[in-house]
């Protein structure tokens, strides 16, 4: 019994960590600059297929293949905002918040379907992979969860140094706390826009490459984790980032006994179901603060 | 810029002139259509595009009318297929009997949800409605039990991954013979004229009113006495009627339902359709839809490209042209009669940059 039960809490902390870091990436954007990024999951699975192409096709060494992805994903970021959020910002703010989503729903298309045309609809397999387990007893932990949940846990910390301890983390937040103050301060608000899409598209590279590890990589990889992290973020309340990180590893664990107590397929359903009871009792999500819109 | 002379109530009786002139070319070449296409393939396609503005006018109802960002509408459209084809199939009923019944199942369901998203704004809706028809459509491909035998073959009660086929049909065939999908066509054009109609009636009506001065500044809505959650479930319960009907038509057309219709791209398609046509406005769904699915046709020609193109075209219609292509065109005939009005000889000048570049 209890071999199951540590087997069941081993999955819900690795796919809790894989959510988190997901969920991260899409709440500092929602945070920052009120932008919920649709193209979110096609920028997971560019990172794992940037990973690929750096150390399979290209024969580098797997921390390069890392690197890549990180790199790749910031790019796509970077391209996100050059060539479209910069321009819906110039437009009218009011309709800002569903345009954009719109907008990024169609890069995420386009994006998802570049990949499937350049490397083809079937899996790969993903070369980051560490062999063996580590026993502790009568525990048996695999080194690909370690590692996983080791690597999250590093950028959870790098992201709130960065946050807390920098001038740029500094800037995020006051961005995130008021743009009009920010911006009469002096922040360039613009500027952290496009700081923030970066950093979040580094993220979403690296977490693409931890999630075709776990699995295979293929064109819609990146969807399943989004639409969960979509739902931990709403659960935490969009925007609250150490609440994203508690919503994640939460949920994970209630989904892993779920999927374990009532099979595979009523997993997503049950939290479901959590998210509609949270929201009709705190419509703002469990950490969120109740939204002020701006009109 | 605008420069308005007219007096808004003259303003009004000549937009609802000009909605009824387009209104009567449309049903003129709507009768004629049938008699100018030869091609089989291409009235099928012009039906299946009926289907979409149907669809994507009662979207743009909701999200354009009353700003709910809700991606639950392949989800209410399904929904009043299955609940047809599952009538039929199970109880033996006549496809038209079916229809109606599975559009008010529709509206529950559109109701259900409507309730989950009742306290939340913006992109919660989205989100949660999203997770909702994901939801469903998970259910219906993992489903794997089985609820009856059909012969020697297991059916699972959702229809599974296959879904529903050979329910029975409109009853065109047996009436028209060859001609068929002519009588299918019409049926389905009827359908979204009556949904046009409709939508028109609310959209003109008080409760249309309120469903736009809630989606413009709640705050002062709700002072002025509109309430909000009564005006939010009604629009969800409005909006699934026709689009559970149109699912119901639907799934007799083709003969078959499935999960397909459920996936993300078809949602995609009915966004694009409202988002090129142009969002809020009455025109804009069917301007897109005739666009849409005639690029879609074009895109053939280049095969896989085809999604990659539709989401190309997603994203620059938004940054070039966030009001569509009828909202451009309205800015065009602004622009044209002020500049008429200005000067004549700058008439030939170049039109406004659009934002962005």
């Amino acid at each position: 019994m209890s071999d199951i039960l540590m087997s069941i809490l081993v999955a819900g902390l690795t796919s809790g960590a894989l959510y988190a870091l997901a969920t991260v990436g899409l709440s500092l954007v929602w945070g920052s600059m009120g932008m919920l990024n649709m193209a979110h999951a096609a920028m997971l699975t560019l990172g794992g297929y940037a990973a690929f192409t750096f150390s399979t096709a290209l024969g580098l060494p797997i921390l390069l293949g890392l690197l890549g992805a990180l790199v790749v994903g910031a790019a796509a970021g970077a391209l996100l905002y050059l060539l479209i959020v910069g321009n819906l910002l110039k437009n009218d703010k009011a309709t800002f918040e569903s345009n954009v989503m719109i907008a990024t729903v169609g890069v995420g298309i386009a994006l998802e379907n570049a990949i499937l045309l350049t490397y083809g609809g079937q899996p790969l397999k993903q070369p980051l992979s560490v062999p063996g387990a580590l026993v502790l007893g009568p525990l048996t932990l695999p080194n690909q969860n370690i590692l996983i949940i080791a690597t999250v846990i590093v950028l959870m910390i790098a992201i709130a140094l960065l946050l807390s301890r920098t001038r740029i983390g500094r800037a995020i937040r006051a961005t995130a706390q008021n743009r009009d103050a920010a911006q009469l301060m002096g922040v360039p608000v613009n500027q952290v826009y496009f700081q923030v899409l970066v950093l979040s598209g580094a993220l979403a590279g690296i977490c693409g490459v931890m999630v075709s590890s776990m699995t295979q990589l293929s064109p819609p990889l990146g969807n399943d984790p989004m639409l969960k992290a979509f739902i931990m973020c709403v659960v935490a309340g969009l925007g609250n980032l150490p609440g994203a990180v508690a919503a994640a590893f939460g949920l994970a664990l209630l989904e892993a006994f779920v999927q374990y107590a009532a099979g595979a397929r009523w997993g997503f359903p049950t939290l479901l179901f959590v998210v509609i009871a949270v929201l009709i009792w705190r419509p703002a999500g469990l950490f969120g603060r109740v939204q002020i819109r701006r009109m | 810029m605008a420069n308005i002379t007219a007096s808004p109530s003259r303003r009004l009786s000549g937009s609802a002139k000009r909605d009824l002139a387009i209104s009567l070319v449309l049903i003129a070449a709507a009768v004629a259509l049938p008699f100018m296409v030869d091609s089989r393939y291409i009235l099928g396609q012009i039906v299946l595009a009926l289907f979409y503005a149907t669809i994507a006018s009662q979207w743009n109802l909701l999200f354009g009318f009353s700003g709910i960002f809700s991606l639950a509408q392949m989800a209410i459209f399904a929904f009043g297929g299955y609940a047809t084809a599952m009538l039929c199939f199970y109880f033996g009923w006549n496809v038209w009997a079916a229809l109606v019944p599975g559009a008010l199942g529709a509206v529950v369901f559109s109701l259900v949800v409507g309730l989950a998203c009742l306290r939340l704004t913006g992109v919660y809706v989205a989100l949660l409605t999203l997770a909702i028809a994901q939801t469903m459509y998970l259910l219906i491909v993992t489903d794997t039990e089985c609820f009856t035998m059909v012969g020697s073959i297991c059916r699972q009660f959702t229809g599974g991954a296959v879904g529903f086929a050979r329910f029975g049909d409109l009853g065109t065939r047996a009436l028209l013979k060859g001609q068929w999908l002519i009588g299918n066509y019409a049926i389905v054009a009827l359908l979204f004229a009556a949904t046009m109609v409709f939508t028109y009636a609310v959209v003109k009506s008080p409760i249309g009113l309120a469903f736009r001065a809630l989606k413009d500044n709640p705050g002062y809505a709700v002072a002025r006495g509109i309430n909000r959650f009564q005006a939010q479930l009604l629009v969800f319960g409005i909006s699934a009627f026709f689009t559970g009907l149109a699912g119901g038509f639907y799934a007799a057309h083709f003969q078959a339902i499935g999960p397909g219709i459920l996936s993300m791209s078809q949602l995609m398609f009915i966004i694009a359709i409202t988002v090129v046509g142009g969002v809020g406005t009455f025109w804009g769904p069917l301007v897109g839809t005739v666009v849409l699915v005639a690029a879609d046709e074009l895109m053939r020609e280049a095969g896989e490209f085809r999604t990659l193109g539709l989401g190309v075209i997603i994203a620059l219609s938004i940054i070039l042209m966030p009001k569509g292509l009828v909202g451009r065109l309205g800015d065009l005939v602004r622009w044209s009669r002020s500049r008429r009005q200005a000067s004549v000889s700058r008439k030939l000048a170049e039109q406004p940059a659009p934002a962005g570049e």
